[in-house]
């Protein structure tokens, strides 16, 4: 056997080998790679740090950990912007019951995260809504935007009492967050972290009513970028690019910081500017991870055209036609 | 080492992952094991979620109502019309008997009654922005400048936006006119939109070498399209593959070094 068939017959669990050795090494190693963030990212943190303080969001979270890699990226860079805007917050999924048990795990690191940095620690019932799981996303949003009061009606929240540890359970709408909400109109922003088609769902079913924003998988991503060029949502963060994009934006904003040259590092041309965060965590996961993305697309890249050399030197030496 | 309650729970994790992952080396015993807890886990932790988040707050609460606690001190009043959905509901379970199985049909209309009766809303709201969207104009308007002018400006090496009134100017001209650049970006989308609309006429044979070329052309813009997507597919999973690494170099030796 020449060597051009040993390269064409490698186990593909050396490969596989190969795969977990790199990306491991990579992780050691997060890097800050310059990077042009897409349009649609550039769209979702504009739309979403346009939103003024203290606004309320309703946040449809409809990914488990079978997407982790991406979704809670996405899904740690919302509760930090959320976070960092002091907006007030619902959440609930469509789409899996294990999504708002991930969900809450990862809104209490984020708060644990800010209380450490010394933040303002958010508290369920003031500043955030726990709705769990409704099981049919078509009669679910269906029904929120015929009548949002009607669709949540006597969903109960867990609420301080003012004594340490004490907490008591308030109807929702008497709660901070949704007081002052009637109809989903009186929403500033729908934010669908998804990894399905139930952002599809929520768009053709409230999008005349309500701004929504996605943070979708690579794998949703490509079905949902007709939706924004459409103007049916109004900006995407998609895969691990998207979650990389909003981190980078987090820490330099549109139009904002300045490199060494005096120039924004992220521009655009639309009039004015989008500030960067300013404060709390910026670059997170998606730094840790796009760097080592970078490193096992460079390996399958090099199989292919590995594969492919082989194959036609293969050929060539036994003289068939190529 | 002090195996605290996160070590334990991480460990379990990276254990169940590297038994599901063993499945890459070979079929094995150890992955059917964990393949079999995590559907059992998945289905009874299904059950819980759909009670307690859902049939209790959404079904039984407003059915029997609720009582006035020392938090809560207004009673709610449940309505009994709510009981009716149960045998409704059940009706569904009677596919099973080969006598009565018409009766399943009962609650499989009620829901296609209510799926067909939003189709028109649905389809409109769904693809009507799109076409409309799709209607590019194609002929620049103006050849001042080939490129949409900028809002911002470089002024003492700061980029910021143009002052009032030069903005709104600026502003006013790029809404009346198309751009050359915008006329060839909408013109690439606009050809390759029919091209790949051509591709799906059955109704009649494409012949010519215009119509077949066009077809042609359809077809390999799909192709670009769906080599783009499973790009991005492939991308997505190799986001998974790092994630359940850092999961273990990250998240389990982290947890287990702080318990030492």
């Amino acid at each position: 056997m020449t060597i051009w068939e040993k390269m064409q017959k490698v186990d593909r669990r050396i490969l596989y080998a190969i795969l977990v050795v790199l990306v491991c090494g990579g992780l050691f190693f997060p890097s800050t790679i310059k990077t042009d963030p897409d349009p649609s990212s550039k769209s979702f943190y504009e739309a979403f740090m346009k939103m003024p303080k203290g606004s309320t969001v309703i946040v449809q979270t409809d990914w488990t950990n079978s997407t982790r890699g991406e979704s809670m990226g996405h899904f740690e860079n919302l509760m930090r912007l959320m976070m960092a805007g002091d907006h007030k917050f619902v959440f609930y999924s469509a789409a899996d019951p294990a999504a708002p048990q991930v969900a809450r795990t990862v809104i209490a690191r984020i708060i644990a995260e800010r209380k450490e940095q010394g933040f303002r620690e958010y508290k369920v019932g003031e500043d955030y809504i726990d709705l769990g799981f409704f099981p049919n996303a078509e009669a679910t949003n269906t029904s929120m935007g015929v009548n949002l009061r009607a669709a949540w009606a006597k969903r109960m929240s867990k609420m301080p009492t003012g004594e340490p540890g004490k907490m008591k359970e308030v109807d929702i709408w008497e709660t901070p967050v949704l007081k002052e909400i009637g109809k989903i109109e009186d929403v500033d922003m729908m934010v669908v972290v998804t990894a399905s088609a139930s952002i599809d769902i929520a768009i053709q079913r409230l999008a005349n009513k309500v701004d929504i924003t996605a943070l979708v998988t690579g794998v949703t991503g490509p079905t949902v970028l007709p939706f924004y060029q459409s103007g049916q949502v109004k900006g995407i963060g998609v895969g691990l690019k998207g979650v990389y994009d909003i981190e980078y934006l987090m820490a330099n904003g549109i139009n904002d910081v300045k490199d060494e040259k005096g120039l924004a590092v992220v521009t655009w041309n639309k009039a004015g500017s989008v500030p960067k965060v300013q404060d709390g965590t910026t670059f997170a996961r998606g730094r840790s991870y796009y760097g080592t993305l970078h490193v096992a697309l460079a390996l399958l890249i090099l199989a292919v055209v590995m594969g492919n050399v082989a194959m036609f030197a293969s050929r060539r030496r036994k003289g068939d036609s190529v | 080492m002090n195996f605290t309650y996160d070590a334990l729970k991480i460990t379990a994790g990276v254990v169940s992952m590297l038994a599901l992952y063993s499945i890459l080396y070979r079929e094995n015993k150890f992955y059917r094991l964990f393949e079999h807890i995590f559907l059992g886990l998945a289905a009874g932790y299904t059950i819980v979620a759909t009670w307690k988040d859902t049939l209790y707050p959404q079904w039984w609460v407003k059915m029997f109502g609720r009582v006035p606690t020392p938090d809560n001190p207004l009673p709610d009043q449940g309505y009994w019309l709510f009981a009716a959905l149960l045998p409704i509901g059940l009706l569904a379970y009677m596919v099973f008997s080969k006598k009565h199985n018409w009766m399943s049909k009962i609650p499989i209309g009620v829901i296609l009654g209510l799926w067909s009766g939003q189709q028109v809303q649905i389809w409109w709201n769904t693809w009507g922005p799109q076409l409309y969207s799709s209607m590019q104009p194609v002929i620049p308007t103006t050849f001042d400048s080939l490129s949409v002018p900028s809002t911002v400006e470089v002024a003492n090496g700061q980029i910021q936006p143009l002052a009032q009134p030069a903005l709104g100017t600026v502003q006013q001209q790029i809404s009346n006119n198309l751009y050359l650049t915008q006329a060839i970006t909408n013109f690439i989308f606009v050809v390759t939109f029919v091209a790949a609309f051509s591709y799906f006429i059955f109704s009649f044979e494409l012949k010519g070498k215009f119509l077949t070329g066009v077809n042609k052309f359809g077809r390999w813009m799909l192709m670009i399209g769906f080599g783009a997507i499973f790009g991005s597919t492939v991308m997505a999973r190799f986001a998974l593959v790092i994630d359940r690494m850092s999961y273990i170099v990250n998240e389990w030796v982290q947890v287990l070094f702080r318990g030492v």
